[in-house]
């Protein structure tokens, strides 16, 4: 297969040949590729099936997802496993990808976290047994849906230096531990209902903040 | 402070990844049949996203994207199979019109029903997998029209990070073909062309305990988990 690939305006445009081309990218300083447009361009021709196009957004994006899977899973074997049905994802995905919605990096960095903390979540299926973690549904066709607002960045940063310390700390643990609530709640010494409570208190805020 | 006094806010909660069990299962739910809640919690995504920005990257091992590149080319084989499938049954089809029409034209009436163009479907096998005490079982079920092996185990299977559980299958020639590794309770495989092949009635299929990431040999170095033979559903 041979796609072209316009990358956006004013930007270089390339081409992936199946077999050859992926080497002569790969070849190029990383730099010079890393943009968020030419990223973008590469995911829509991983949804037409091209596979060197498929190897460059692994070999420009994994090592970004790795770490994001490293840090929730703690263990190497793990985020490998995870990073492995990240990308897998990706490969039947790439036609939901919609860059006018989100860039990216984030809707990558997005998959590989779900799938992280889908793991995390079936480490302990004790409490409702494992039959029932394995009828959990699929999310259906919006699992892998991101919507990024232009300034999402600054206005999020903005609005958690809104928040109380303590509904702050427990947000950031939340998203970066891959912490659940009761295991947010043992770590602080509190209640079940009362890390709810912080954290949902919290979140509202924010979307009260991020919405002004 | 109870949870009534703090309206909760499931998609965003999901969104963070806080929640767990029955939450996350009613949360899934809603995500699949809700278009209006999945719409929010992609929006939850993109404004949570940020938080994740100064997490370290580090370099996967090399070997990793080998798995990958081999994980979705068989799947590509799938789909290309299919797809040239559909363009053959397509081409027969047509054909098959033609011939209908070129015998309306001719006023010639059909001395039997139309032929069907398409292959009678081959009927599902299933295998239930266990050990001797019967403390794990796999429900193991194939489809071999869509070549779909789903793996799901019913009773318990513990958590084990130092291992992988290695699905095999073993053909009547005694020799096991790796068919990956099982990550979770219930995995969907799609199988390329020389394994399906393999599935086949009185195959055995089976896992074992191997080395995280799988055995690396292509032959199980571990100890089988479960079998169980494969027959008609």
């Amino acid at each position: 297969m041979r796609s072209q690939l316009a990358a956006g305006p004013g930007s270089l445009i390339f081409r992936f040949d199946r077999g050859w081309g992926m080497d002569r990218a790969m070849e190029r300083p990383v730099t010079e590729l890393r943009s968020s447009d030419e990223l973008a361009a590469l995911i829509g021709a991983v949804a037409a099936g091209d596979r060197a196009a498929f190897r460059a957004v692994y070999e420009r994006t994994s090592a970004k997802l790795y770490g994001i899977c490293l840090r929730l899973l703690g263990s190497e074997a793990e985020a490998e496993d995870v990073l492995q049905e990240a990308y897998v994802t990706v490969w039947r995905n790439a036609r939901r990808f919609d860059s006018a919605k989100a860039s990216a990096i984030t809707w990558l960095a997005v998959i590989a976290r779900n799938k992280a903390i889908d793991r995390l979540r079936r480490r302990r299926p004790v409490a409702d047994g494992l039959e029932a973690a394995a009828e959990v549904p699929d999310e259906g066709p919006l699992a892998t849906a991101v919507i990024e607002q232009k300034d999402d960045a600054r206005r999020l940063a903005h609005c958690l230096d809104e928040l109380d310390e303590r509904a702050r700390a427990m947000i950031r643990a939340a998203f970066l531990d891959g912490a659940s609530y009761p295991e947010l709640a043992e770590r602080e010494g509190v209640p079940l209902g009362t890390m709810k409570s912080w954290i949902r208190r919290g979140l509202m805020r924010l979307k009260g903040c991020l919405e002004r | 402070m109870s949870d009534e006094r703090d309206p909760p806010d499931l998609a965003a909660e999901y969104a963070l990844g806080v929640l767990g069990g029955a939450e996350l299962a009613e949360a899934r739910r809603r995500a699949a049949a809700d278009p209006e809640f999945a719409l929010s919690v992609a929006r939850w995504r993109g404004r949570l996203a940020p938080l994740g920005d100064g997490v370290d990257a580090a370099e996967p091992p090399h070997a990793l994207w080998q798995r990958i590149d081999a994980a979705t080319a068989a799947r590509d084989n799938v789909v290309v199979l299919r797809r040239r499938l559909n363009l053959w049954r397509g081409a027969a089809a047509g054909m098959t019109a033609l011939a209908a029409t070129l015998a309306a034209v001719l006023v010639i009436e059909p001395r039997s029903a139309p032929v069907s163009v398409e292959r009678p479907a081959r009927p599902p096998m299933v295998a239930m997998l266990s050990d001797e005490q019967k403390q794990m079982r796999v429900v193991a079920s194939w489809n071999p029209e869509a070549r779909q092996l789903i793996l799901a185990v019913a009773g318990d299977m513990p958590h084990d990070p130092a291992h992988a559980h290695e699905v095999w299958i073993i053909p009547p020639d005694g020799k096991p073909r790796s068919l990956g590794t099982m990550g979770r309770p219930r995995v969907h495989m799609q199988l390329a062309d020389a394994l399906a092949v393999l599935m086949e009635n009185g195959a055995t299929i089976a896992i074992s305990a191997e080395p995280p990431g799988g055995s690396r040999t292509g032959a199980p170095t571990g100890p089988m988990l479960v079998s169980g033979e494969l027959t008609r559903a």
